[in-house]
């Protein structure tokens, strides 16, 4: 679910990609260049295309990824194995859509053309078995419906977006990830898988957002909760707090972290090398 | 009306979204026992010993905790969305 869209009707359409998290598409499959090709002239907004597959050779010797600038800023890249990660967090701040050929991630909608296998973690969003039998509209409709991608570089402009900017000395962050080990003996955690209660959640975090805001001193308050799978030492949840000075600024961060763990409607299951529990079965 | 279960719950009940018919219910605590007799497994994760809704147990009616409202004999009508979950594990 989009914020924008869900916190301000009003402003639907998709003016800044840095307020709005940036909405990614995996393509899979014969044909899949072609595909986000055709997709990215559909999409309304900044499309960022990035492509791993046969057709476009990458030369690692001479760069870590190569990128084409076309007209009005939009851009394609061809990148060269690693660090897909660090590559979307950068791309988060200034394009509405990543589409990406050839290449997936946990997480991700994902689009495969023919017998493909669909990567683990991936999120389906629809399989056919030529790319002739794809309706890319009714895709770019669906691809609106998923999870954005948000960064808290994509929470730190949001705050820094706001009216009350002017009187901010201070933005303190809180980023919680994925704990391998607790203590040195344990056995190891490799995934944290997060569900929530759609719409409740959402409710929950806006009210504690707003709450917090409402102190004396503190100005914006923004917070993002990932959901799936998430592997061990990536991001899970960020809590942003823009500030006249830090000490209101640590209060609200700290509150909010708490308060978002205590009250919304957001589930977790672990699994490590071991086993797979529900997290509050454990911690009772 | 509508159920949604979250975590273990939905697990044990092997359903995350159930529809049931609401026939004569009229209240939460009804249609508690209709969602129970239904899928007696959850039986056992939601209520205590003495046959009550067990504490760490949350139980919302359109989005609001049931203890917030008339807990049990709160009325509800075909399109109530209930909810029901463990304690949240989020961050």
């Amino acid at each position: 679910m989009d914020c924008c869209r869900t916190a301000r009707p009003d402003t639907l359409k998709r003016l800044d990609a840095s307020m709005c998290g940036m909405q990614t598409l995996s393509v899979l499959g014969p044909g899949a260049a072609e595909v986000v090709g055709s997709l990215a002239a559909v999409l309304d907004g900044r499309v960022a295309t990035i492509d791993r597959t046969e057709t476009n050779p990458v030369e690692p010797e001479t760069a870590d990824g190569a990128y084409e600038l076309g007209p009005e800023g939009s851009w394609r890249g061809t990148t060269a194995g690693s660090g897909l990660q660090p590559l979307l967090d950068d791309l988060a701040g200034e394009f509405d859509y990543a589409l990406l050929a050839g290449v997936s991630r946990t997480r991700m909608p994902t689009v495969v053309i023919g017998d493909h296998e669909l990567p683990e973690g991936a999120l389906l969003l629809e399989r056919v078995a030529d790319r002739s039998a794809l309706e890319l509209e009714a895709i770019a409709t669906a691809l609106e419906e998923t999870e954005p991608y948000v960064t808290l570089e994509t929470l730190i402009d949001r705050v820094k977006a706001s009216p009350k900017a002017e009187r901010s000395g201070a933005i303190a962050t809180f980023t919680g990830r994925v704990r391998a080990k607790d203590a040195p003996d344990d056995s190891p955690t490799e995934a944290l898988t997060f569900e929530k209660y759609e719409g409740v959640a959402e409710t929950a975090m806006a009210r504690i957002e707003s709450e917090l805001a409402e102190r004396d001193g503190v100005l914006a308050v923004q917070m993002h909760h990932r959901v799936g799978r998430i592997e061990d030492g990536e991001d899970i949840v960020f809590v942003v707090v823009l500030a006249g000075h830090r000490t209101e600024a640590f209060r609200a961060v700290e509150d909010g972290i708490n308060r978002l763990k205590d009250e919304v409607p957001i589930f977790k299951k672990e699994t490590t090398a071991d086993a797979e529990f529900w997290v509050h079965e454990r911690s009772e | 009306m509508h159920w949604k279960l979250f975590a273990t719950l939905a697990e044990a009940a092997g359903d995350r979204t159930i529809e049931l018919d609401r026939d004569t219910d009229e209240t939460v605590g009804d249609a508690l026992d209709t969602l129970l007799d239904a899928y007696p497994d959850l039986s056992a994760e939601v209520l205590n010993n003495d046959g009550e809704v067990a504490d760490h147990i949350n139980l919302l009616v359109d989005g609001t905790a049931v203890t917030a409202l008339d807990g049990l004999d709160t009325p509800i009508d075909d399109d109530t969305e209930l909810a029901l979950f463990p304690p949240v594990s989020g961050g």
